[in-house]
């Protein structure tokens, strides 16, 4: 069994307790395919990079799970047939830092504005 | 009067320390990751990725960032799946 990470960015307009079925689905296949969660992160809501369907914002969820190759697929499928899932990705976890809270989880800077520019990339 | 003819002599190595000299102050490139011995670019630390697309979203070339191709071919990986996720923009106007 390998681990993976998978992401969705689901309809601003979900309540918590939709979302949460989602959540209590993927995790509910994951079990039944043999394998386990292994964390799930509910980044919130946050703005889209681009509107998608109309879209400005999006509730991001990432869960690690740890499952046989076939069950990627499955939840692939399942979340192309639902449509309030906007986007999704799921990934092989390459790295250990990806087990453990992951950057979106650190607390912002008060303003992005006042992120110190890269001296490396100061033209 | 052509360079060659300028010093003569003991100076001729004059135009070559002048074109040296110009270029003294640029600072050597280096990858920023190798720096850090960072092996792994994760598509989720947008704010990291963010200095790797600025304004137009276009993804920073190696010969201005001075990035090894190694740890380029790793950010190009991690900017494009935070663009399937809407992390990052295509493009930007």
């Amino acid at each position: 069994m390998l681990q993976y990470e998978t992401i969705f960015v689901t309809d601003p307009n979900l309540t918590d307790e939709e979302v949460d079925v989602i959540v209590k689905l993927v995790e509910q296949l994951t079990v039944a395919a043999g394998g386990k969660v292994i964390k799930t992160e509910k980044w919130g809501k946050r703005r889209l990079a681009y509107p998608v369907e109309h879209r400005e914002e999006g509730i991001y969820v990432l869960m690690t799970l740890e499952c046989p190759t076939q069950h990627v697929k499955e939840i692939d499928r399942r979340y192309r047939m639902n449509d309030r899932i906007l986007r999704h990705l799921t990934v092989r976890v390459e790295d250990e830092s990806q087990l453990g809270p992951s950057p979106m989880m650190k607390p912002r800077p008060a303003d992005r504005d006042e992120i110190p520019a890269d001296p490396m990339l100061a033209p | 009067m052509s360079r060659n003819e300028r010093g003569g002599g003991r100076d001729s190595g004059r135009p070559k320390k002048q074109f040296k000299r110009k270029f003294l102050f640029r600072k050597k490139k280096f990858c920023k990751f190798c720096d850090e011995k960072i092996g792994f670019i994760d598509y989720k630390d947008i704010r990291l990725l963010q200095g790797f697309v600025p304004e137009r979203a276009k993804i920073f070339p190696r010969r201005i960032s001075g990035t090894c191709s190694k740890h380029q071919r790793k950010v190009m990986r991690a900017v494009k799946r935070a663009r399937t996720l809407a992390l990052l923009p295509f493009t930007s106007d």
